[in-house]
């Protein structure tokens, strides 16, 4: 199944659960737990703590990342939080402001 | 398909969700959700809230009112337990509802453009309607009276309606008489 799109223009605010991945192009403020992949697409704007297995910004997220797998911040992504992950790569054109934790 | 926003079958979201363009909702969501598109619930969505949007298709369940700018579709296993507002409502067999149905919903006619203009027509044939219906009547009756009077046909269109009813009704009988005797 494919999972949850928070398309262009689209504004979510609360809590917001899943077992699928989600795509996000518009905007989300509050939490976001997913057992899947999350992905804050070039106009997504995230303003929420989020925890999922894996995390790819390419957007703005603003709020503190739990990530059991992976954090990927892509070129022209913005990230502003800690982050508490297993990997975590930053991608030259890329933006982040915040403390690391990886388990070391 | 070709939703802009989908939420899953496995999410719950707890808040409000608005904006704009179309959203499947497969999953359940606990607030209020408006969006200026289609809105679609799958038949597993459950939405407890309000929701409203220009063509609403309801094959889930609601707990809320629903509004719709266009039209509201309820399928077979859809269920609202809330008011239902929209111009044009539809209902398969099997959907449950419980609430108040309004079909004069915000906008009428075929497109937001001509909404206005078609809301004004319907209100003024409303608000016409009591006065308008006598007056087409006397003119109907009159045309019979004035064959069947004959001469009488110039006098018979300023006279108020009663008499102008009677007349044709004498002047059948009297004939009816006359052809009998």
């Amino acid at each position: 199944m494919a999972g949850s799109v928070v398309g262009a223009g689209l504004i979510v605010e609360g809590e917001f659960t899943s077992d699928e991945e989600v795509v996000v192009d518009g905007t989300l403020r509050g939490t976001l737990t997913s057992a899947d992949v999350v992905t804050i697409s070039g106009d997504g704007v995230v303003e929420a703590d989020l925890r999922a297995p894996s995390v790819v910004v390419a957007g703005q997220l603003t709020g503190n990342v739990n990530a059991s797998s992976r954090v990927d911040i892509q070129a022209g992504g913005r990230l502003i939080g800690d982050v508490k992950a297993g990997r975590l790569t930053i991608a030259d054109g890329a933006s982040f402001r915040g403390n690391v934790d990886m388990d070391v | 398909m070709a939703y802009a926003s989908v939420i899953s079958s496995s999410a719950v979201i707890r808040g409000n969700v608005r904006g704009d363009g179309s959203l499947q909702i497969l999953g359940r969501i606990e607030g209020d959700v408006g969006v200026t598109g289609d809105l679609a619930l799958g038949p597993d969505a459950v939405v407890v809230g309000a929701i409203s949007g220009a063509r609403i298709v309801i094959a889930g369940s609601v707990e809320g009112d629903v509004t719709g700018s266009e039209a509201v579709v309820i399928s077979e296993t859809g269920k609202v337990v809330g008011d239902l507002s929209a111009p044009r409502i539809g209902m398969s067999e099997g959907a449950l509802v419980r609430g108040g149905m309004r079909t004069d919903g915000v906008a009428s006619g075929n497109s937001a453009r001509r909404a206005p203009a078609a809301r004004g027509v319907e209100a003024e044939e409303e608000r016409s309607r009591p006065v308008a219906r006598p007056a087409p009547r006397p003119p109907a009756n009159a045309a019979p009276a004035a064959s069947a009077a004959g001469s009488s046909s110039a006098a018979a269109k300023r006279p108020p309606p009663p008499p102008v009813i009677q007349a044709p009704r004498a002047g059948a009988r009297a004939r009816k008489r006359l052809h009998k005797r």
